[in-house]
């Protein structure tokens, strides 16, 4: 038999909650640990809570967005930003992580999913470096 | 002089421009001997080259559901989980250039002879799929070895993939270094693969070939044995990728694998940490493939799609003699023949080492000039004849006068084949050398002066049978007049020498 992977455990969480609320949902919510602890799995519960997040994601059309910037950015700047990756992405809904970090010196650096657009100054500095090393 | 780099800088630093897009990037999840296993990657292709934060690159080799293999070509100790690696979108690529000539080069084309850098122009794709039937041409012209059995009796043509096999020690790396000192003005490049070798063993071979001359139109591709197995498992494709720059501008290249053995066990050991299943011998399922597409990249293409051959000579070691392991038998099924080479003799002194009954060039004859041909057509079925007839009178002493004279010919025409190491021997005299020894003129020279004979007679004919070697020379044949002149200088060296 295949091995059961953390996605696989993922989506029978998601088919077995779906469309359920309040004891029928807690009750499969605790067959779903019972499962994960029958098949040893607990171990693993971080890749399954994330593949679920990725299922529920994808099932109710929402985008997990992380902004990471020098300085704090404006919210007219934030709602900009989350309404183009909106479009972009053809989303329902765009959930947005906003971080500071002072070492990209400025730019902003957005990561959708295992998309990256990286436009800080630490990174054109980071490719200048490259440029005159290489000399391309 | 300050003010001179500054504005060097400041010239540098306006042409740049900082290039902003959308990446694919993954993160690092484990780390070990060469792999390492990267969350992320969406959409990323098989053989796609991917960046590590030091610089380092990276090839794709396995596609899971929510992670992809990745072995790392270069030094992977600074690589760490978390580490951030970007997807290139290019299938991994070598740069190529003529300058690339006379340069000893790592498995991605870096130079590590200390020269400095090749400038390069052109990158090559090193997987690419071997060029389609109506690109290719039969193999016709012969690749001049310098070696006398080979070139007699397994001949080699331009475009052909010959296999050299047998044990360690028994001069199979000294076989294909001759063929390239052979090819001096022969309008041949070519390309040694060392796959798994020691360091020290590579720097004694590039400084005979450059002693010899070699490094003119030799380029080194080198995977040692210190390297990490990633290195090994690319260095044969990088070979071939440098051999078809050349054949992509109508030139003929000779490609030697050294060897395809320690290539397979690389690939066994990248296929195991990838938690390939394994197979025979611990193969993976797929290690016919591993060397069929390497080898079938070989070709002699038509002038249509741009001339220019590539010859392969890989080589194979077996263990104590074992043709019948799983690479040995699998590369004799792709290659187009093979030549076996023999401890037993080796050790009996004779060199090259050549197993003649053994060996095969599927090819044949029609990779001989005609002049070869006519010379040594019946010398492999001469050798077989003097083998089992050798066998037979260790049973008996009283022998007919016609098998006493095969065999004393086979004497000879062993002795004939011997050869020193670095020392290949031209075309024209192993025919003079052969046309010697078929038309019987070396039978009644004793068998321990053969070769000063085989020395003296090339010399001395060399003077006195300039038609012959004239003819032999432009038209690849001679004619009777040719024979007759050859002929008479033969008898007459043959009296002077026996004075």
């Amino acid at each position: 038999m295949a091995k059961i992977s953390p996605k696989n455990i993922g989506e029978a969480i998601y088919r077995a909650t779906e469309g359920k609320s309040g004891n029928d949902l807690s009750v499969a919510l605790k067959r779903s640990a019972q499962i994960l602890r029958d098949k040893r799995m607990l171990g693993k519960s971080r890749e399954v809570l994330s593949a679920l997040q990725d299922i529920v994601d994808k099932n109710t059309g929402t985008v997990r967005m992380k902004v990471t910037t020098a300085k704090v950015m404006p919210i007219g700047e934030r709602k900009k930003l989350e309404g183009e990756i909106k479009q972009k992405y053809k989303a329902q809904k765009v959930v947005s992580e906003f971080f500071e970090k002072a070492e990209l010196l400025g730019g902003v650096r957005v990561e959708v999913g295992d998309e990256v657009l990286d436009n800080t100054y630490r990174n054109k500095l980071r490719q200048l470096e490259q440029f005159l090393i290489q000399g391309k | 002089m300050s003010n001179y780099i500054v504005e060097n800088l400041r010239k540098e630093i306006e042409a740049f421009k900082a290039d902003v897009k959308t990446e694919k990037v993954g993160l690092v999840m484990e780390v070990f001997d060469g792999i390492a296993k990267v969350s992320g990657l969406s959409d990323i292709k098989s053989s796609e080259m991917v960046t590590f934060p030091n610089g380092e690159t990276g090839v794709v080799l396995n596609l899971e559901e929510d992670a992809v293999g990745v072995i790392i070509l270069g030094d992977f100790s600074k690589i760490k989980e978390g580490d951030e690696v970007k997807a290139t979108g290019k299938i991994l690529e070598i740069p190529v250039s003529d300058n690339i000539l006379g340069r000893v080069v790592n498995a991605i084309a870096m130079p590590v002879d200390g020269k400095g850098t090749i400038k390069a122009s052109k990158t090559y794709p090193i997987e690419k799929v071997a060029p389609g039937v109506v690109t290719r041409l039969s193999v016709d012209q012969p690749v001049a070895t310098g070696i006398k059995a080979i070139d007699a009796i397994i001949p080699v043509g331009r475009g052909q993939r010959e296999l050299i096999i047998g044990d360690r020690q028994t001069g199979k790396t000294a076989l294909a270094i001759d063929a390239i000192l052979n090819q001096k003005g022969q309008n041949m490049i070519c390309v040694y693969v060392s796959i798994g070798q020691k360091d020290s063993k590579l720097r004694k071979l590039g400084a005979r070939l450059e002693a010899g001359g070699a490094m003119d139109y030799t380029v080194i591709v080198s995977a040692g044995a210190s390297e990490a197995a990633a290195m090994s498992y690319i260095a044969p494709y990088s070979g071939v990728a440098v051999a078809e720059y050349f054949m992509d501008q109508g030139k003929d290249v000779l490609i030697i694998y050294d060897d395809l053995s320690k290539h397979a066990v690389a690939y066994r050991e990248i296929s195991l940490l990838l938690r390939r299943p394994p197979g025979r011998e611990a193969y993976p399922g797929d290690v016919f493939y591993l060397h069929s597409r390497l080898l079938e990249r070989a070709c002699r293409r038509n002038t249509k799609y741009g001339g220019g051959s590539i010859t392969a000579f890989p080589i194979i070691e077996t263990q104590a003699g074992d043709i019948s392991a799983y690479i040995p038998t699998n590369v004799i099924s792709i290659t187009d023949g093979q030549i076996f080479l023999e401890t037993d003799l080796f050790y009996k002194g004779i060199r090259p080492a050549v197993n003649v009954g053994s060996s095969v060039s599927r090819v044949g004859s029609s990779a001989q000039i005609k002049a070869m041909k006519k010379v040594a057509g019946t010398l492999k079925l001469d050798l077989a004849q003097y083998r089992e007839l050798e066998a037979f009178a260790q049973f008996g002493s009283d022998l007919d006068e016609s098998t006493k004279k095969q065999l004393e010919r086979g004497k000879r025409s062993v002795e004939v084949l011997k050869q020193l190491q670095y020392a290949p021997v031209k075309t024209e005299h192993q025919v003079v050398t052969f046309y010697a020894l078929t038309k019987g003129f070396m039978d009644d020279v004793p068998v321990n002066k053969i070769k000063e004979f085989e020395q003296g007679l090339i010399e001395y004919t060399e003077r006195h049978a300039k038609v012959f070697y004239k003819e032999v020379l432009e038209s690849k044949m001679w004619t009777e007049k040719g024979e007759e002149q050859l002929k008479k200088t033969i008898v007459d060296f043959k009296a002077s020498f026996q004075k």
